[in-house]
């Protein structure tokens, strides 16, 4: 008599989550100290790179939200009209 | 995020028009050209331009708290009007609160109405993730490990599907995390508890909890990468990304 398999523990974006590489460190209080200057510079330059805020915003949800956010928040304001902003 | 992109505009903006205390003003719709050039120097002086400068910093505080509270309401258990309307507020008054304290580290490095922005999104943010599961239990569970297959007995379908390689990060995780790490690691990363919620509850912060995981995330990637799972050279495992999934997962 077979059983059938167990199914695996963690699923594939847990996985994916547990195991990302999230080097250089930087810390959330950093990544807020930062966040003005990079959405700024991404704004500016689409191809910007800043490793360990790209590493951060991967590996950190809430800090990721708040950057995209903030971003949503500028281009808004800049495609708004003159005194609706 | 690694690339600008526009984020879709929620149905129904919330419209932070009116503060509560009474001082009105269009939060939406401020007069950007008579904001202070120097927004330092206006706030930290003295008599009716420093009581117009704090007025109109309040209103980016609503603007950008409306904001983020629209991008997050069907997150909020009650998103009536006037739930948004306290939420919106109450994000605004603690986020103007942080900032004037923190007034003297703007250094000028990007405009001021962006630096203050983020105040109010981020603490609006943790406010409505805090409500969300304000009445839901966090368990801080560990994996069932008495249960877990070995993975070499795993069938080679289970080993096509990455089977092998959740059961090795599952095993890395028994032998190379402790349990604090690995409590915390399943909240934030497999269950999904939201990193201010999971603070709050144990009473530390979210730096504190980031720090834990990335320490774990660390240990793990050591590990597989010793028993042949990650490639050192590529720093990559077998699985590729979900096409579904916008973020590895995270606290």
């Amino acid at each position: 008599m077979s059983h059938a398999p167990s199914p695996p523990p963690l699923d594939d974006d847990a996985v994916s989550a547990l195991l990302l590489d999230t080097t250089p460190w930087l810390s959330c209080d950093d990544c807020f100290a930062r966040m003005d200057t990079y959405v700024e510079a991404l704004l500016t330059d689409p191809n910007h790179r800043d490793p360990a805020m790209d590493h951060h915003l991967q590996g950190c949800a809430a800090c990721d939200e708040e950057a995209r956010s903030l971003t949503a928040l500028l281009v808004g304001e800049r495609a708004a009209p003159e005194g609706q902003r | 995020m690694t690339a600008v992109r526009e984020e879709p505009r929620p149905d129904r903006p919330i419209d932070a028009t009116t503060t509560r205390d009474g001082r009105g003003g269009s939060a939406s719709t401020p007069d950007r050209a008579n904001e202070p050039a120097d927004w330092v120097s206006a706030l930290t002086g003295t008599g009716p331009d420093q009581v117009v400068a704090m007025r109109q910093l309040h209103q980016l505080m609503l603007r950008a708290a409306a904001h983020e509270v629209s991008r997050m309401r069907g997150a909020l258990p009650d998103a009536s009007p006037g739930t948004v309307d306290v939420v919106v507020n109450q994000a605004a008054d603690e986020a103007m609160t942080a900032l004037l304290r923190k007034l003297h580290t703007f250094e000028g490095r990007s405009r001021f109405t962006t630096w203050a922005f983020k105040f109010a999104i981020v603490q609006a943010a943790s406010d409505v993730r805090r409500l969300q599961w304000q009445h839901r239990e966090v368990e801080l569970r560990d994996l069932d490990l008495a249960h877990l297959p070995a993975a070499e007995h795993l069938n080679p379908e289970q080993q096509a599907q990455g089977s092998d390689i959740a059961v090795a990060v599952a095993e890395a995780m028994r032998t190379a995390l402790t349990p604090h790490q690995r409590r915390v690691a399943i909240a934030l990363l497999v269950d999904g508890v939201p990193v201010d919620v999971l603070a709050q509850r144990l009473a530390t912060n979210r730096g504190a909890l980031y720090k834990t995981v990335h320490d774990a995330r660390q240990r793990l990637r050591a590990e597989l990468t010793a028993k042949g799972y990650l490639d050192p050279a590529r720093a990559t495992h077998r699985i590729p990304p979900s096409p579904t999934s916008t973020s590895a997962g995270t606290p």
